[in-house]
């Protein structure tokens, strides 16, 4: 089916998600335009862009969060792994805990950090005794790296927690459900530089379990999570690559101009 | 696109100002070998003087090239484009300083060539090396600064022409001393000036190289005609 030279290159990391020809409207409003994007398994995928260039709106694309807006309509194709997100028989809720998310501010709910971790696979029905809600709460507060700050309070509120730790919970809770690609809308633009390099470390750490694709507003933040980079302009994807490619020798004038402060 | 300034303008400022230095060493080393050249030609100890202690200041401008280029990766952390153009500064400068001391070699050696037996016809075939390999390096700085890879790929082929010339010297310096041993001595300075020179056009080729690499991205892969000859096993022959 495929020759030797496509096989080595294609089959080192499988498509989770494959993009075609998508399309976003709000109203009249023409946001996203032919996009067609592959998000790689284990590998980190960053979009960048100027404000309003719709990066959010594609990533909330990815796990049909633009649903909730009655004016919005998306077009095209995108899958994960294959099957049609947008198929009528896909329920939304179910496939937002295959495709979890972390918003850009700490969202945690007014529950206790234990039960911020634990409503996921409750919901879903993940677990089926206490031990095995314990055992999920405590893998995930590990895997976010918060496990050894918030273990002897699991009772305390998650809104108690300082920001970066806020935001590790939500990134627990995120995982919680085990998705298979977490998207994060500028998981860090809240944070200050220490939280955001531990917030950093983990994305890299969650890499080797997760696709994830995140968004975001520091150039240099793509440049240091990152493996493939996505630039977003005016609604289209400008440029789709390996991350040290896009930064050290970009294809498109207009990357380069962004990516490198200048006026595009 | 490129040309673009930077919405922080203090940024092109900065990278302006290190490409300028790379300019004034690029003007002091051609200068330099110039006189150098001429100093040899003309047996003029206080222009070769000169060469010798003009040196000092292109060596203080690779040290300033450097601290600048330091300060400008750690405050503006230049990516893409920008990177290329501080790295490329900074592999130039390299190269422009070493070319400054080949030049002042060649003054020191031309101040005692004036000690000893003239070879007939060297200095002015020096000169004339030291003349083409000066337009070489030119060239490339040129090239640099208009970002023209057309211009330093010519650049790059005729590092070839320089061999050439400094293997037709190499044969002739030979000569003199199957001829007569007393001209050894004179014949060996003059041959570590020819290879010297040599050397600059292969810096320029360097400089040329980088130009490429600044303009799109990727260093030239396939190898340039090389001069690399006298299979003889008599003579080394231009190298880089």
């Amino acid at each position: 089916m495929k020759d030797l030279v496509m096989e080595t290159r294609v089959d080192v990391q499988t498509v989770k998600i494959e993009a075609r020809k998508a399309q976003v409207f709000y109203g009249t409003n023409h946001a996203i335009k032919d996009v067609d994007v592959d998000i790689l398994d284990k590998t980190v995928t960053a979009f960048i862009g100027p404000s309003g260039c719709g990066k959010s709106t594609f990533l909330r694309c990815l796990n049909r969060m633009n649903d909730t807006i009655a004016s919005c309509r998306v077009e095209g194709k995108i899958t994960l792994e294959g099957e049609d997100i947008y198929d009528p028989r896909v329920d939304p809720v179910q496939l937002r805990a295959k495709i979890g998310m972390v918003f850009q501010k700490p969202n945690p709910f007014p529950k206790s950090i234990y039960d911020n971790v634990a409503y996921g696979p409750k919901i879903h029905g993940l677990t089926r005794n206490k031990a095995e809600l314990d055992q999920v709460v405590e893998s995930c507060l590990r895997k976010a790296a918060l496990w050894n700050e918030v273990k002897d309070r699991l009772h305390a509120p998650g809104t108690g927690l300082s920001g970066g730790q806020q935001q590790r919970l939500c990134i627990a809770r995120a995982i919680a459900t085990s998705p298979e690609v977490l998207l994060m809308d500028e998981p860090c633009s809240a944070l200050d530089p220490i939280a955001t390099a531990q917030v950093e470390e983990l994305i890299d750490e969650l890499r080797s379990q997760f696709s994830v694709v995140i968004v975001t507003h520091s150039m240099q933040q793509a440049a240091r999570v990152s493996q493939k980079t996505a630039f977003f302009h005016l609604g289209n994807l400008v440029e789709f690559g390996e991350t040290s490619q896009i930064f050290t020798n970009p294809r498109d004038p207009r990357t380069e101009s962004y990516i490198t402060g200048r006026i595009g | 696109m490129l040309n673009d300034q930077h919405i922080l303008r203090a940024f092109d400022r900065d990278l302006e100002s290190v490409q300028a230095m790379i300019m004034k060493m690029g003007g002091l080393v051609e200068a330099a070998l110039a006189d150098a050249a001429k100093a040899l030609e003309t047996q003029d100890e206080a222009l070769a003087e000169q060469v010798r202690r003009g040196d000092a200041a292109i060596d203080a401008l690779e040290s300033d090239v450097n601290t600048e280029c330091a300060r400008l990766i750690a405050l503006r952390g230049p990516i893409a484009g920008d990177l290329r153009t501080v790295l490329t500064v900074m592999k130039i400068a390299s190269s422009l300083e070493r070319c400054g001391d080949y030049a002042k070699n060649l003054a020191k050696r031309s101040l005692l060539l004036g000690t000893m037996t003239p070879i007939p016809g060297a200095a002015g075939s020096i000169r004339r090396l030291a003349r083409q390999v000066g337009l070489l390096l030119k060239d490339a700085l040129d090239a640099f600064i208009a970002r023209d890879p057309g211009l330093a790929e010519d650049v790059r082929q005729r590092d070839h022409e320089v061999d050439q010339m400094y293997n037709a010297l190499f044969r002739e310096f030979l000569t003199f001393m199957l001829e007569d041993p007393r001209n050894i001595s004179a014949c060996m300075h003059l041959h570590f000036i020819a290879k010297n020179i040599e050397r600059v056009g292969d810096h320029a080729t360097t400089i040329a190289e980088q130009v490429i690499y600044l303009t799109t991205g990727a260093l030239p892969g396939e190898a340039r005609p090389k001069a690399d000859l006298t299979q003889d096993g008599l003579s080394t022959g231009g190298q880089g």
